[in-house]
């Protein structure tokens, strides 16, 4: 009778014992994964830094002007040349 | 036989003497305590060994346990980014990317090729004598480079030279670059802010650094977090109340204005009426603050807040308020401005042509010194005193910008009556322009003035009032005359809108008197004049040209600021005059 239980508990043993490597090694490789991940995030904020960074040296007024007058041939407006529009009138 | 015979017999010859068992050496009886001694000794060696195992085990274990965890735990520290500086609408004036510092250890690194510390050299920018000077060192640490950007450290680590290696950092990058910098300010390679915004908000924008325990395995793969985590905490983002568009409107008409006039330096700030928000402040000379390696005092100056002036006649306008206000005159009371010289005490005060007998109004629109100086005279120190005080001047600024000055009033107590006719045009009382300018709030406001702000504002901000909006209705119509054919400042006028304002003209003190060579001049304005949106003042120091008026070098400046700030912010036009023909010569002004 003993000998049938130690048999038992030494099986229930070994499964407890593997299914701990087991989880152990999932936990890791989930962890690893997430490490991953939390990389990426950190990547992607850093380009999104950098792309903000591009859009506001390109988007520089000064620049914007340079090509508007050399590249475009555009010049300022006046009031002079502007007709007015006022919303609501007839 | 015989041969066992032979042996015996040797036997016995080689045993022959004394016998083993009664050898007397051996027949010495050591004394008992001899060997227990041996064996105490022995036992107690075990014992010693045992209770240090249990020591070590038990109770002194953290040393060995703090060995053992070194060898596979590693403490991580997590960066936190400086916060990023935006202006008003959402454009990035300053950001910071992550960028590596390159070291070395020197002995290493000579001991590589030749050829290979060429190119190290070539890819750091650096000449290599220069490079090798570095190396040239006992230390076994070296910063080669800081700041590297990482396409240039991936082709270092290309290289593969021994006793190279990186270091994570952060440099901070400035797109606006010199139109920007005298507001935002820059930091130091340590990622501490030096001047402006990044100096003032240097607690916010940092951040927190964070730190997590962690186990890492053979190939450095992270396996496990152990103990606490502190997770970083990135610096706030802070957003202006600055307008990148109005910005370089200002920084064009400043850089602009100086070059034409061949003036020593400029300054130009735009507020916003209604909130308070300082939208603009440009300055020229500037810098480039991702490239300070040729950095002077002169460029680094904010003139619009760490720099005092005597303002000159643009203090008028407050003389005639204050006397408005206590209904001492009205805009039609006359005042005998006689030939355009008056004895006050010792001293004589003039103005530049002789006026007659002309109005509070025209005082104002002719800029005579002679008819402020009477109606300040007619006022007691103190209600002047009180004020200067009320918008601000001498008073310890509360803006939160590093470096902003209070300007000098001296108290009323000592003014003698000519220094109070002084004071009333603008002599013998410094301002900053950024003082100036938030005092016109009062003329542009219906009398009351409210807080500066440099951060954008989302709370109407509770005003103060300091006239009635009766007199600075009144007030406002008079500003407007200036600039108005007949005024001091027709080069002010702007097609399309109504403008107004007030010019000055001080002499620098240079060596403690007034320089007859040396000038300030400045403008401060307001538009469109029908519902003010914009305070502008311009300050022009020392204009080396054929003109040095305030009128004639300011007031050109704030007309070209204000029909772009105007044209840019979608202001509808109130005037119908679109076609302006500014006379060459305008009317000169006193003082």
């Amino acid at each position: 009778m003993t000998g049938k239980l130690n048999v038992i508990l030494t099986a229930l043993l070994v499964a407890s014992a593997l299914s701990l490597v087991n989880a152990r090694y999932q936990a890791r490789h989930l962890f690893i994964e997430l490490d991953r991940y939390q990389q990426q995030a950190r990547q992607l904020d850093i380009d999104w830094s950098q792309l903000q960074l591009d859009q506001s040296t390109l988007g520089k007024n000064e620049r914007i002007e340079q090509i508007a007058r050399k590249d475009l041939d555009m010049t300022p407006l006046t009031p002079a040349r502007t007709q007015y529009l006022t919303e609501g009138e007839k | 036989m015989k041969r066992g015979t032979y042996q015996t017999n040797a036997r016995v010859a080689a045993s022959k003497g004394v016998a083993f068992s009664k050898s007397p050496v051996l027949a010495v009886r050591l004394p008992d305590w001899r060997s227990r001694l041996v064996l105490v000794v022995l036992f107690s060696a075990f014992a010693a060994l045992g209770i240090r195992a249990l020591w070590l085990q038990g109770v002194s274990n953290q040393f060995l346990q703090k060995q053992g965890k070194s060898r596979y735990e590693r403490t991580l520290e997590l960066p936190a980014t400086r916060g990023k500086i935006m202006d008003r609408n959402g454009q990035v004036l300053a950001s910071s990317l992550p960028v590596k510092a390159v070291w070395a250890i020197p002995d290493d690194v000579l001991a590589s090729p030749p050829a290979k510390i060429t190119e190290l050299a070539r890819l750091l920018e650096m000449p290599e004598v220069e490079l090798r000077k570095k190396l040239d060192s006992d230390r076994t640490f070296v910063y080669l480079k800081r700041q590297v950007e990482m396409d240039v450290i991936a082709q270092i680590e290309k290289l593969k030279i021994d006793g190279i290696d990186t270091r994570k950092e952060y440099k901070r990058f400035y797109p606006q670059g010199e139109v920007m910098t005298h507001l935002v300010g820059f930091t130091s390679v340590e990622d501490v802010g030096q001047e402006s915004i990044e100096l003032a908000q240097q607690k916010a924008l940092v951040g927190a650094v964070g730190s997590r325990r962690v186990i890492k395995d053979r190939l450095g793969h992270i396996v496990e977090d152990v103990g606490q985590s502190r997770e970083p905490h990135d610096g706030r983002d802070i957003t202006l109340s600055v307008d990148s568009k109005l910005q370089y409107i200002a920084f064009t008409s400043v850089k602009n204005a100086v070059e034409k006039f061949h003036a020593k330096a400029g300054a130009a700030v735009v507020l916003d009426v209604h909130t308070g928000e300082v939208l603009a402040l440009a300055n020229w000379p500037t810098y480039d603050p991702n490239d300070r390696s040729k950095l002077t005092g002169e460029q680094l100056r904010n003139r619009v807040i760490t720099d005092t002036f005597e303002p000159g006649s643009t203090l008028k306008p407050f003389t005639v308020a204050l006397a408005l206000d206590t209904r001492r005159v009205t805009p039609s009371t006359l005042f005998d401005t006689g030939n355009g010289r008056i004895q006050i005490g010792d001293k004589i005060v003039r103005d530049t042509h002789p006026h007659g007998v002309i109005d509070v109004s025209t005082i104002i629109q002719k800029s005579s010194n002679i008819g402020v100086s009477k109606m300040a005279l007619a006022m007691p120190a103190e209600e002047m005193w009180n004020m200067f005080t009320k918008v601000g001047f001498g008073q310890a600024p509360r803006y939160g910008f590093p470096g902003a000055v209070a300007g000098r009033v001296r108290p009323y107590k000592s003014w003698r009556p000519i220094e109070q006719a002084n004071m009333s045009f603008g002599q013998g009382i410094s301002v900053s322009l950024l003082q100036l300018a938030h005092s016109y709030l009062i003329f542009a406001r219906d009398g009351d003035i409210i807080p500066l702000s440099f951060q954008k504002v989302t709370q109407k901000p509770v005003g103060q009032q300091v006239i009635s909006a009766k007199t600075a209705a009144q007030m406002r119509a008079m500003l407007e005359t200036v600039v108005l054919p007949g005024g001091t400042a027709v080069q002010a006028q702007v097609p399309g809108y109504r403008v107004g304002g007030k010019t000055g003209t001080a002499q620098k003190l240079v060596n403690g008197r007034y320089s007859q060579t040396h000038y300030v001049g400045n403008f401060a304005g307001m538009a469109p004049m029908s519902n003010p949106r914009f305070v502008i003042a311009v300050m022009i120091d020392d204009p080396t040209g054929a003109i040095h008026t305030g009128g004639g070098v300011a007031a050109p400046t704030f007309a070209a600021l204000a029909a772009n700030a105007l044209r840019a912010e979608n202001v509808p036009p109130d005037s119908s005059i679109t076609d302006i023909i500014i006379p060459e010569n305008s009317l000169e002004e006193s003082n």
